[in-house]
């Protein structure tokens, strides 16, 4: 009997001692305990309580301790998840400190964090550029730019857009240089893309190459599958499609032409385009500048 | 993340090509040489046998009839397209294309043609006075065509109406 008695007094020290300690701390406090312990688990479950608390879920502190340790979790447990939630949670959870007074003694510790998340973000974002996931990558680098921006509102990122739009439009336009066709909408998602880029960077060469051919592809295309029995009428309302094609690609293909991009391909390109649009002398024009640069090689 | 910014940039430098095997202007010419089979009528002898169509010269056409020919037929007759080299070679054809390398051989190609009932095309400008029946013209950068009426049915062809009436020009 003596003996029970000794254990339950020893039980209830051990408990106590481990519990006590608690004993008139809020939860952040307790969050950042098991913090220190990386017990993280622990930590969510009482920073998650510190930001529902009305006395807590106004600092700084608070936010900041929520971000960091969802950081950690996603670092431990969703590294390889390129969605992952706590990634984003941690991020939102920054974003709102970033509102709070106090926010400065957090500064630099939550821009190397917000960079690091952000470059997992951008690397995400590439990985997912295939036709199954790019919608994915989309929001993957939407989310980059967001957290650049909160770790640093005055960076520029135009030369990131340009090269993630033409890494999106390229992967997006590869069917169309195998035996696959793309459809329409597709095409027309390309095309925005390019004009984003153009948008950005007028004088980008491969965005003004490739919305060039897009659009002479597009009239190509439609010529190239009239049945011979069509009739004149119809014929004629096809050629006014096709020549406002035409004559939408040469404006793109002019440009790279005097950016002298891939010099021999875009030759080809503005003589096909005047081609098509039956301006012989033109097209002549440019296809012997093709033949002088080849005997020059 | 500098790995990843190459595997971006590797993308991007891909680039889209033209679309190759497609000779818009070609194309275009031939839907008019099938449709022009349809608007203008030959004499009944010319109704049997091969619808012959010539080409004379070299023109890319050439090739695109030979396509058309193989999946289309003028009524019941199956097409059959012909090259000739030079005007004395010209045989017995309901259509008779002149590309441009022979346009200034015109009057020796109407000699040539006139006991037989041919449509004579071209597609330079001014041959349509010269005795093309037919002359492929280009304007506001859309393939058009001019008629001249005399120089069809003196032939023994009939237009229809619809013809002139889809005509750039008749004359």
């Amino acid at each position: 009997m003596n003996k029970r008695i000794y254990i339950l007094l020893i039980f209830l020290m051990l408990t106590s001692s481990i519990f006590g300690q608690f004993i008139g701390k809020d939860h952040l406090s307790i969050s950042l305990f098991y913090l220190q312990k990386t017990e993280l688990d622990s930590a969510k479950k009482y920073i998650d309580l510190a930001v529902e608390d009305e006395t807590l879920n106004t600092t700084a502190k608070s936010w900041y301790y929520k971000g960091y340790i969802y950081k950690d979790l996603y670092k431990d447990r969703e590294k390889s998840n390129k969605t992952s939630p706590l990634r984003l949670s941690s991020i939102k959870a920054f974003e709102k400190m970033l509102t709070l007074e106090g926010k400065e003694e957090f500064f630099v510790s939550t821009n190397r964090i917000l960079k690091y998340e952000a470059s997992t973000l951008y690397n995400d974002a590439a990985r997912m550029l295939d036709p199954a996931n790019y919608k994915l990558a989309e929001n993957s680098y939407f989310m980059f730019k967001k957290t650049m921006l909160l770790a640093d509102p005055t960076i520029d990122l135009k030369s990131r857009d340009v090269k993630f739009k033409l890494a999106l439009a390229s992967m997006l336009n590869r069917p169309s240089e195998t035996a696959n066709e793309l459809d329409s909408a597709q095409s027309a998602l390309v095309k925005e893309l390019y004009l984003e880029v153009l948008v950005l960077d007028e004088n980008n060469p491969a965005a003004n190459y490739n919305l060039a051919i897009l659009y002479y592809n597009d009239a190509a295309d439609v010529i190239n599958n009239i049945d011979y029995d069509i009739d004149l009428i119809e014929l004629d309302k096809i050629q006014d499609y096709c020549t406002e094609t035409f004559l939408k690609s040469l404006p793109y293909m002019l440009k790279s032409y005097n950016l002298q991009y891939k010099r021999k391909e875009t030759l080809v390109g503005l003589s096909n385009i005047y081609y098509g649009l039956i301006d012989m002398e033109k097209s002549e024009f440019y296809k012997k500048e093709l033949e002088d640069m080849e005997k020059e090689y | 993340m500098k790995k990843l910014v190459l595997i971006l940039v590797s993308l991007f430098i891909l680039n889209s090509g033209f679309k190759i095997g497609v000779d818009t202007n070609s194309k275009m010419k031939a839907i008019f040489i099938m449709n022009f089979t349809k608007l203008i009528e030959w004499p009944a002898s010319y109704r049997e046998g091969n619808f012959v169509v010539g080409v004379i010269g070299s023109s890319p056409l050439y090739s695109e009839l030979i396509k058309m020919a193989k999946t289309k037929k003028v009524a019941n007759q199956s097409l059959e397209i012909i090259k000739f080299e030079e005007v004395n070679d010209i045989a017995k054809c309901h259509i008779l294309y002149v590309s441009d390398n022979k346009s200034q051989d015109i009057s020796s190609v109407v000699k040539q043609v006139k006991p037989n009932s041919t449509l004579i095309i071209t597609a330079k400008q001014g041959l349509v006075d010269k005795g093309s029946g037919i002359n492929f013209v280009v304007k506001n950068n859309r393939q058009k065509f001019e008629l001249n009426k005399k120089n069809v049915e003196k032939y023994k062809l009939k237009i229809s109406s619809n013809l002139e009436a889809l005509a750039f020009s008749v004359k």
